[in-house]
């Protein structure tokens, strides 16, 4: 016996090695696509309502398309699904006319009523859309999103059952009616039926007294058959869609009314959470499954070919859509590469077209070679701290300014980022279109501690122990460690720091558990309120506790606004109440340091690093010119 | 044997429920959650959000439900991947992570092997001490710096290998032997203190007595006793490789399970995370059952009860 097993070992040894190869090299050689780009991560979907991440917007941008689209270069809104829209006088409807070739991927034309279903989908709770609040604006779609009801008014009801026919995963019937009365249940203490339902699936909380075409009918949400008589169990009490803004007259036209003029809705229409998904292919798959590439149906200028999780996603020539023959490329692989170094190496040895991000490392010594297929373009981002305003003496606005005064912003970029970022002065970044940004104290060591002094704390003398929280990250650590030293040699303050992992970093934001704390900020869309709503007092990302009525009334009045440039005065004016109030340091605006082939054509750098695949071609004859030498 | 075997089992149940149980608490310990994000979700939203996840129910709930899906290696979706399920994201990278694993693995051990018992035999000669050293410095260097040497050597200044990626044998050669490389120099360095051990023993000098050569002696009886220390070392190590490193992975963009692991506890991505300790757990246990086994093949004077 032991001898077999000595003599078996090597031998095991080897199959198991000959398996290995053979196993790994079952997923066999792919040909290059025409267009490679490096995606920086595995994304977390292709469907459009459950993402929010620009990995995320890469794919979705390149296979399905919206009512508009992005201009590369300048993104201006451009005809998408919609060749023409028009906007009414008073701002607040948009018709959009869809043009009468746009088609889905299985060659079936691309309706209104495509992007209705979509908006319903994008808005309801049960799909729970990340970005679902960027058509709140519509009229009705906030109710209906978070689930507020108010007596008298018109309700939908989604049963337990199916209509006859209906597809796997479609939803159940659907009744309306008119809200008589919300019972509350089982002691339920909020009362009146303006509140949000918590969303227990339990079967108990609230029986809902409707009219349903002159019978008065009581429903309770719940996942099986209510055990009740006079009560029925249904999934959904919701605002009626129909009296949502979203409307379909015919095929071709789509009717977007809103509660109050939104002065970049056009632009919103091209942004890829908004872009609309196959009805057929979700309710006969259900999600996650119709995302698969073998189910998946799509509108955009390429479809999806194949996915293997954190490699690549494979795309090809959408042979359907609409611009066809304006697309020049064939095949795109996205990698999922993560190590922004072996982006780059592959990129040097021409294993991609385009990397997004460059290591910091090495910037310098790439800009200082002067290559052409480098830029750092800055775009709309920008890298702040936050004060928690509620704690002393932080809620002392002469202390939060003398901090901003004392930071020498221009020695940050200079010695710490160095990829050519541009020191802030304001939240906003300044090549926000049509927009003026206010700018808070430029950088002035002695005001700063004249300021520090006015507020009690001579030299420093008294004042506590500072502390910045960042999340772990080399570079965050420099800024940090920089800043601690600038505010301990120009105002004699103590600083400590603070690293957490992004989870409980974020964490501790949300709780209040931090006195200044780093942030970022990417902007959804080119304009102010990006920037500027996060610090209104309701709005959730509010992380610093400041509030101030001023602004909020500024911002709110804005959004009712019609007139652009009265608009954007206002902005300016909200803006220069942060930028006076300092409850947040703007410390520099972001540059994304990347390369592109120089035999990549069709390909622009902008303010929201949003590349529309469509639009790109490869120079073939300069390709082989440049491998050849 | 089998009575033994099947007593191992039932420990392996009770231990991956212990690890599960653990695990579960640890992850619900940690400040933040999977919906948590740099953009706030308004709370209505987020409220959805977690029921899908049935994150809104109370802990012992969700406990026994986790519970309840992981003994049918059903953990549900994962939250960070959303389009796969945890069984999906396993079944594409565990294959890649144990394939470039096992490669590395017989790698380490044919390389290892040979150093140390070469090293053993021509004790204190320049041969010895130059295997030691490089076995030495092949432990103490860090997986990344060892790629990173690599990749410069033989991507940009001798151009034969890719950069990164999967798919060829190209692709595979210079992640296996990063992989491989600190295993390799560890197991020469067991095999040489085990061969050391072996031939100052009776039975060495015995099967020279009987006149057996040199050779026969150190591959047929030698050996076998050498390589108990290895074989012991093996079983974990191979439960590791397997289950892939983040750095070479990383490095060689490889889409293997070493990435998920670290990605899953840092995003919350509680299923995800939960599916790999318990994958983790079960092959480690598995690998050291092998070695247990293993032994009485090696070792005539082991009997396992």
């Amino acid at each position: 016996m032991t001898s077999t097993g000595r003599t078996l070992f090597p031998y095991l040894a080897a199959g198991a090695m000959i398996a290995a190869v053979v196993w790994s090299l079952s997923f066999g050689t792919l040909e290059r696509a025409d267009f490679t780009f490096v995606n920086s991560t595995e994304i977390k979907s292709v469907d459009p309502a459950m993402v929010t991440g620009q990995p995320e917007g890469r794919i979705i941008r390149t296979i399905s398309e919206g009512l508009l689209g992005w201009d590369p270069e300048t993104l201006a809104p451009v005809p998408g699904v919609a060749a023409s829209y028009d906007v009414s006088d008073d701002k607040k409807t948009y018709t959009f006319h869809l043009r009468d070739d746009a088609a889905w991927s299985n060659g079936e034309p691309v309706t209104a009523d495509d992007f209705s279903y979509s908006f319903r989908r994008f808005l309801h709770p049960e799909i729970a859309a990340e970005y679902a609040y960027l058509l709140w604006d519509v009229v009705g779609a906030e109710d209906f999103s978070t689930m507020r009801l108010e007596v008298g008014q018109p309700v939908e009801i989604e049963l337990l059952d199916r209509p006859e026919g209906a597809l796997p995963f479609a939803p159940g019937r659907r009744i309306s009616g008119v809200l008589k009365e919300v019972i509350e249940e089982g002691g339920g203490t909020d009362g009146g039926a303006d509140n949000t339902d918590g969303g227990n699936g339990n079967g108990t909380g609230k029986v809902y007294v409707v009219d349903v075409g002159g019978t008065e009918r009581r429903f309770r949400r719940g996942d099986v058959p209510s055990a009740d008589d006079d009560v029925e169990a249904c999934r959904w009490v919701l605002r009626d869609f129909e009296t949502v803004g979203i409307r379909a007259p015919d095929d071709h036209t789509l009717e977007i009314t809103l509660k109050h003029p939104v002065l970049y809705f056009d632009k919103l229409m091209g942004f890829y959470p908004l872009f609309p998904v196959n009805r057929t292919c979700v309710e006969t798959y259900g999600y996650p499954a119709w995302t698969k590439p073998e189910h998946i149906v799509s509108n955009g200028p390429f479809q999806l070919k194949f996915r293997r999780i954190r490699d690549r996603i494979r795309m090809e020539k959408n042979p359907h859509y609409w611009g066809r023959d304006d697309v020049s490329l064939e095949t795109i692989d996205a990698l999922a590469v993560e190590s922004v170094t072996t982006a780059l190496n592959m990129y040097m040895t021409g294993e991609v077209d385009y990397v997004p991000e460059v290591p910091r490392t090495i910037l310098q010594e790439i800009q200082a070679q002067g290559r052409e297929d480098f830029s750092a373009e800055p775009f709309l981002a920008n890298y702040h701290y936050l004060f928690n305003v509620e704690k002393p003496p932080l809620d002392d606005v002469r202390v939060r300014r003398a901090i901003n005064m004392a930071i020498n912003k221009q020695e940050i970029v200079d010695t710490v980022t160095q990829g050519g970022e541009i020191p802030a002065r304001s939240i906003v970044p300044p090549m926000v279109s049509g927009y003026s940004a206010a700018e808070c104290d430029a950088y002035d060591p002695e005001a700063a501690r004249a300021l520090l002094a006015e507020a009690g704390y001579p030299g420093g003398k008294g004042f506590p122990t500072l502390e910045i929280l960042y999340n772990t990250h080399e570079t965050h650590q420099t800024v940090a460690e920089l800043i601690q030293a600038q505010l301990r040699n120009e105002l004699g303050i103590n600083v400590g720091l603070r690293n957490e992992e992004w989870g409980t970093c974020l964490n501790s934001r949300r709780t209040g558990d931090f006195m200044m704390c780093r942030a970022g900020w990417i902007a959804d869309y080119d304009d102010p309120n990006t920037f500027l709503d996060m610090f209104m007092t309701s709005n959730p990302n509010n992380h610093t506790r400041w509030s101030d009525e001023e602004y909020d009334r500024l911002l709110e009045e804005a959004a009712e606004c019609e007139d652009p440039q009265q608009r954007m005065q206002m902005l300016h004016d909200a803006e220069a109440v942060l930028m006076s109030e300092m409850p947040v340091v703007p410390l520099y605006q972001y540059v994304r340091p990347t390369m592109v082939q120089p035999y990549v054509k069709g390909f622009y750098n902008n303010a929201l690093d949003v590349h529309p695949l469509k639009y790109v071609s490869i120079d073939k004859e300069l390709k082989r010119e440049l491998a050849g030498h | 044997m089998l009575v033994f075997v099947l007593k191992r089992l039932l420990w392996m149940v009770l231990t991956v429920w212990a690890v599960f149980t653990v695990s579960f608490l640890l992850m619900r310990a940690v400040p933040g959650g999977p919906f948590d994000s740099e953009r706030e979700v308004p709370p209505e939203i987020k409220a959805n959000l977690e029921k899908r996840y049935h994150l809104d129910e109370p802990l012992y709930q969700q406990y026994f439900r986790q519970l309840a899906g992981a003994a049918r290696f059903d953990f549900g979706p994962s939250y960070k991947l959303a389009d796969y399920t945890v069984g999906e994201v396993i079944a594409e990278g565990l294959p890649i992570s144990a394939s470039l694993g096992l490669l590395a693995m017989s790698f380490a051990v044919v390389l290892g092997v040979t150093a140390g018992t070469v090293s053993a035999l021509r004790r204190q000669s320049v041969l010895d001490v130059t295997l030691m050293s490089i076995a030495t410095i092949g432990i103490a260097l860090p997986n990344f710096i060892i790629a990173s040497i690599c990749v410069i050597l033989f991507v940009f200044v001798i151009p034969i290998f890719p950069a990164a990626g999967w798919g060829s044998i190209s692709n595979l050669i210079l992640p296996a032997f990063c992989l491989g490389a600190p295993f390799a120099a560890y197991i020469a360095r067991l095999t040489r203190t085990g061969m050391l051990d072996v031939m100052g023993q009776d039975y060495i000098r015995t099967a020279r007595a009987k006149g057996l050569s040199g050779r026969t002696v150190v591959v047929k009886h030698a050996l076998r006793g050498a390589l108990l220390p290895v074989a012991s070392y093996l079983g974990p190590a191979t439960a590791d490789i397997m289950t892939g490193s983040l750095v070479v992975e990383q490095i060689f963009a490889i889409p293997g399970l070493g990435s998920h692991f670290v990605k899953a506890a840092l995003l919350r991505d509680f299923p995800l995370a939960m599916g790999l300790v318990v994958l983790y757990t079960v092959l480690l246990y598995s690998m050291n059952l092998l070695v247990d086994i293993s032994y009485t093949y090696f070792d005539p004077r082991v009997r396992l009860e």
